[in-house]
């Protein structure tokens, strides 16, 4: 299975990239403001949520644009890897129908798609961080193994929803509602140890920091890049595990159905 | 002596349970609704030497079809195998995953390197598939403005032009207008005559297939019925055919 999926890869890498390329590409011709959206989005849903935040919540997190900005950032980069990947096969159907193509070459075209805005983000993320003079520690070398993390989960999921999202007809609805209930759970623009810090002793805190992996890494990340503390490893190893774990399952599975989805779609 | 090109042995391939379902459906309805299975082709096997051309006919859901995207490895066997000695294959697909806000020239590149061809050999055909095509400065214009027309040109361009040792062909392929559509059958008749390449053909016209093929698979219920010398299939299949219909 690795095998194949490595010849797969390399065979196809070229495609891969001129692929994701063209979809950026065409993503933006329409738009008079073209690539520019790429910059302008994240920080206008941060304007947004900052609003809420200030005016609502009354947060005084330091940084707090930035801890906003963040967790926009990753948060974006999962949730809408997930969702595309519901439907990635049937939108693709005029390809896949026609000619052979490793149905993980869509995915791994999307995840780069993603991944590029993703990098953009980053850039704004740094910039500002230049701009508000955010101390640096070597603690910021834990963002690779959690970019690690990110992908292997991000990967694995999206694999394993991709097979599903061809025979259950209507899973996009039920991931939907979840992931919008997922979003407030995740403290994306506040902070779950400042507002949940004493229901059930704590417990919940944990739960939802440690049990929902992209509150995990969304958390672990603000806390290296911008308070410079450092990240629990045993967590940072165990969502590492479970994403090598689920890109096996994805991995299998589509390997497995790989020739039988033209059939369904 | 002529060896194999393509060797098909005991080829099964199932529509099998694989329905998609949905969750609010599977709520309202108690009781699980039957699946089936559904045999297109059942256990056939022949081989087809380097150079044939070989057509494929019989009636509508025979198999023809999904034989032939078997062959072209987009449905996997559920039995058997499909051995292509190592020799590259393509099914003529035209227009397959172009971008519309590229242009021409890029959806060339994206189209190729879709149908497994590599970079530098799209590029070194790139101005004879422009010029094929004859759509000029065209080219260089995003494929969302190209009218219908110029949007076959490109794309029975890039199929036509950039060959595989084996073809597989459903249905001849001619379009654009009338001169164009001259042009085009010209040169799908030059592709399939060239000595070198093995040709699979799906087609339901008699005339085609008996001007082209060195023989014809006659296929029927998912079944290979007849395998041979072209007249005599056909001439076979119309026998049976007429009495059928009567």
């Amino acid at each position: 299975m690795l095998e194949k999926l490595i010849f797969d890869t390399k065979k196809y890498w070229k495609y891969t990239k001129y692929a994701a390329k063209s979809e950026l590409k065409s993503e933006v011709a329409n738009s008079h403001l073209n690539w520019i959206w790429w910059v302008l989005d994240p920080i206008l849903q941060m304007l947004v949520y900052l609003f809420i935040a200030v005016f609502a919540i009354k947060s005084t997190l330091p940084y707090f644009p930035i801890y906003i900005f963040l967790g926009l950032t990753l948060w974006n980069f999962w949730s809408g890897l997930l969702k595309a990947s519901l439907k990635l096969l049937k939108r693709n159907k005029g390809i896949v129908s026609k000619v052979y193509l490793p149905k993980l070459t869509l995915l791994f075209i999307r995840m780069m798609v993603n991944g590029f805005k993703m990098m953009i983000s980053f850039g704004i993320v740094l910039i500002m961080m230049l701009c508000w003079r955010v101390p640096l520690s070597w603690n910021i070398l834990y963002m690779i193994p959690l970019m690690l993390d990110l992908f292997l989960l991000t990967f694995g999921m999206c694999a394993i929803f991709m097979h599903y999202g061809v025979f259950v007809e209507d899973l996009s609805n039920v991931i939907d509602v979840a992931l919008k209930l997922l979003f407030y759970m995740t403290g994306i623009f506040y902070s779950i140890e400042d507002r949940m810090g004493d229901a059930m002793g704590g417990v919940l805190v944990y739960i939802l920091i440690y049990g929902n992996p992209i509150s995990f890494i969304i958390q672990s990340m603000r806390n290296v890049l911008l308070y410079g503390k450092g990240v629990n490893l045993w967590v940072l190893l165990f969502w590492g595990g479970a994403g090598i774990f689920m890109s096996i399952i994805g991995v299998k599975l589509i390997y497995k159905y790989e020739n039988s989805y033209v059939k369904v779609l | 002596m002529r060896v194999d090109a393509i060797t098909v042995k005991d080829l099964k391939i199932v529509y099998r349970s694989l329905q998609s379902r949905s969750i609010k459906k599977n709520f309202l309805r108690a009781k699980k609704s039957e699946r089936g299975n559904f045999v297109a082709v059942k256990g056939i096997s022949f081989s087809i030497k380097e150079g044939e051309i070989v057509g494929i006919i019989g009636k509508n859901g025979s198999g023809k079809s999904t034989l032939l995207r078997a062959l072209a490895n987009i449905f996997s066997p559920d039995e058997g195998s499909i051995d292509i000695h190592d020799h590259t294959i393509s099914l003529m697909a035209i227009g397959v995953g172009f971008q519309p806000s590229l242009t021409g020239r890029e959806n060339i590149l994206l189209s190729g390197m879709l149908l497994g061809f590599d970079e530098k050999e799209i590029r070194s055909k790139m101005t004879e598939i422009i010029e094929f095509s004859e759509l000029g400065d065209f080219i260089d214009v995003p494929v969302k403005n190209y009218s219908s027309g110029m949007h076959s040109k490109l794309a029975f361009s890039i199929t036509s032009i950039l060959e595989t040792d084996i073809m597989l062909v459903d249905e001849v392929l001619s379009v654009g207008d009338a001169r164009f559509k001259q042009k085009s059958e010209e040169k799908m008749r030059n592709l399939i005559g060239d000595k070198h390449r093995t040709v699979v053909i799906v087609s339901h016209s008699i005339s085609t297939l008996s001007k082209l093929c060195d023989k014809v698979i006659w296929m029927h219920e998912g079944e290979i019925k007849m395998y041979g010398d072209t007249q005599e299939v056909l001439y076979e299949y119309l026998e049976f055919m007429g009495a059928d219909e009567k």
